[in-house]
């Protein structure tokens, strides 16, 4: 059984916002300009992104919101009637609310009735767990189509309130915190949908998954990128392990942290990645026609294209496509958004039997997503 | 663009990072030998973060005491390794007589690299008489009997497996290791001399195994070989790291 995409959507909340108005929108901790946003804006490239909070940092869309918006843009584009949608899976990295699952929510802003639902947490990859186990619910003919939506709202992590409030972590008493500081220059806001059904739409393109594969190495590697802990070695209590909330937001327990040490292991896992379904026949990097790669800056794009080429397995620049540098690096919505435009831009030339690979690493623990897809036309 | 052909850029991990250029064609074989080397490399360098003591340089806790404990593992390792590659160097007949040029001159130029590791850890406020006492620890000693036992059987090709793995660790050492241990000890590069000495001749040693896969790796029995030994090696190097912290006693 094969399965297709068969229509797209998107949602990026308020105004695209470019690299100087960035620290207007977090806001400047203490008053205070960050002294590594430049630096760290430069590497990244992103030139306009998209929050879900205003100029005074009060949340102006809820992730249930933005998931619903893309989503109902995926199905006011799908040719597929509402009710024939079995499965609503949905993928972020923290919903509107610890519990229920996200998908709960997003269902009920949708009204959609009876259906099956998914909700997968993780950060990056999360949009792909989605992905694949909507994919195998089709192949195994329990639906005739599913909804699969990522969205992220990171800015309410990213706000200054945060470290404000974060007064005996290790953001307050380094000088220069990159670990913890590095994100908030780097993550954005957004949504992503793909209707998925068992026949390609009647009109326009469709993409046939021809598989999904992931590699996870979490048993070797520290947590890279996390939420909920200090940031201290020698501390191994995780957020609700506090006595209070407000005590572990004290500790920095609920800051976002990415250890920058860590992130080239990242790079070689999603090489190693490659190199193991190209040796098992899986992929062929002559054969893909497009390559949408999920990085979280433009300073990877380079390593990833040099690391690909070293191992005998590159894939022409000019194949690459991505729309980080206007959309913004919005984690698991990422692929989705990229998708999303990819086939609505005028920008590539797209043609029935083109392969498309797409990846997406995930830096948290070190997990590694693969997907290929084949253009088809009924 | 990649037409089936690697166009190495002077070569491997290492060279891609820094963006040098070299170029050597390499035949199918070796191409594909080169993929698998690069499998067996990426999955040894991963599981090295579950080595207790490297996990620490890692999570930021490695202190001069584990830096002296592994400079104190590692001699032994160096001054075997300067002679399973000479024994290899003897075993190569005159049919082979290019590889034989190259691995002892590869010999000469690392025999005596013990000595670093032994100012790097008088450095490090180690006793010399300390580090010249100690004996191989269990995985040396696996490792060990294992290179001169493959070393000893005539034109021992598979060991470029193993100097596939050990070359790319001096690399690592130089380009992961070396800063993040002064950073986190406060020693300073006096302490690191051997790890950072062995990124200088990187670049050329790379290019002449290159040279040397592309001659030797001409067919799918070969590969195979070259690609196990790479695996015994770096799971037996792996046990010599996990080895450090057990006292001998």
């Amino acid at each position: 059984m094969s399965v297709y995409i068969t229509s797209t959507g998107m949602f990026l909340p308020g105004p695209p916002i470019a690299v100087e108005e960035v620290e207007g929108i977090l806001g400047a901790v203490n008053g205070k300009p960050s002294s590594l946003r430049v630096q760290i804006q430069k590497a990244n490239k992103i030139q306009t992104r998209h929050y879900a909070i205003d100029a005074n940092q009060q949340t102006t869309h809820s992730n249930t919101q933005m998931a619903s918006a893309a989503a109902t843009q995926c199905l006011d584009r799908a040719f597929v009637a509402r009710e024939k949608v079995g499965l609503l899976a949905v993928a972020t990295t923290q919903g509107d609310h610890p519990a229920p699952g996200m998908a709960s929510m997003v269902q009920a802003e949708l009204g959609l009735a009876e259906l099956e639902i998914l909700t997968t947490h993780g950060i990056c990859s999360s949009s792909m767990m989605a992905l694949k186990a909507a994919w195998n619910s089709l192949r195994l003919e329990e639906h005739e189509a599913a909804l699969v939506v990522s969205s992220e709202l990171a800015s309410r992590l990213l706000k200054k309130q945060r470290y404000e409030a974060a007064t005996a972590s290790t953001f307050a008493e380094k000088r220069i915190d990159f670990n913890t500081e590095f994100l908030r220059w780097m993550l954005s806001d957004g949504a992503g949908a793909l209707m998925l059904q068992n026949k390609p739409a009647p009109k326009g393109l469709s993409l046939r998954i021809d598989w999904v594969r992931g590699f996870s190495h979490a048993h070797a590697f520290p947590t890279c990128m996390s939420v909920g802990s200090a940031g201290r070695v020698e501390d191994t209590r995780t957020w609700q392990d506090y006595s209070t909330y407000a005590e572990a937001e004290t500790a920095g327990a609920l800051l976002l942290r990415q250890d920058v040490r860590l992130l080239d292991n990242i790079l070689r896992m999603g090489v190693d990645g490659y190199l193991r379904l190209v040796q098992e026949g899986v992929s062929k990097p002559l054969e893909v026609d497009h390559f949408l790669c999920h990085y979280s800056s433009h300073h990877f794009r380079d390593k990833i294209l040099d690391l690909l080429d070293a191992a005998g397995v590159g894939i022409p620049e000019e194949r690459w496509w991505t729309n980080l540098y206007t959309r913004g690096n919005t984690g698991a919505a990422s692929l989705f958004i990229m998708i999303d435009e990819f086939l609505r831009t005028g920008e590539v030339d797209i043609q029935e039997g083109q392969t498309v690979l797409c990846f997406v690493p995930e830096s948290g623990r070190f997990n590694t997503t693969y997907m290929q897809l084949t253009v088809v036309k009924q | 663009m990649n037409d089936g052909e690697i166009l190495i850029e002077g070569a491997q991990r290492s060279d891609a990072e820094t963006g040098s250029s070299g170029g050597i064609d390499l035949n199918p074989h070796a191409q594909a030998c080169l993929q698998h080397l690069l499998r067996v490399w990426l999955g040894f360098e991963r599981d090295l973060s579950t080595v207790p003591l490297l996990r620490r340089i890692d999570l930021g806790t490695y202190t001069v005491e584990d830096h002296r404990c592994l400079l104190l593992n590692l001699r032994q390792q160096v001054i075997e390794g300067s002679r399973w590659i000479t024994r290899a160097a003897s075993s190569f007949d005159r049919n082979h007589a290019e590889i034989r040029s190259t691995i002892i001159a590869h010999a000469v130029d690392e025999h005596r690299d013990y000595e670093l590791l032994e100012r790097d850890y008088v450095a490090s406020g180690g006793r010399v008489e300390d580090i010249q006492a100690m004996e191989r620890n269990l995985g040396s000693e696996a490792l060990h009997g294992y290179l001169m036992h493959r070393s000893s059987r005539p034109n021992p090709i598979d060991l470029l497996g193993a100097m596939w793995i050990i070359e790319g660790l001096g690399e690592k050492m130089a380009r992961s290791w070396a800063d993040q241990i002064q950073e986190l000890t406060g020693l300073t590069e006096d302490s690191t001399r051997f790890m950072t000495y062995h990124a200088h001749n990187d670049g050329d040693h790379m290019l002449r195994f290159y040279a040397m896969l592309d001659e030797v790796c001409v067919n799918e029995e070969r590969t195979r070989a070259i690609v196990k030994t790479a695996k015994v090696v770096a799971r037996l190097y792996r046990l010599q790291l996990e080895e450090v912290e057990h006292d001998l006693e």
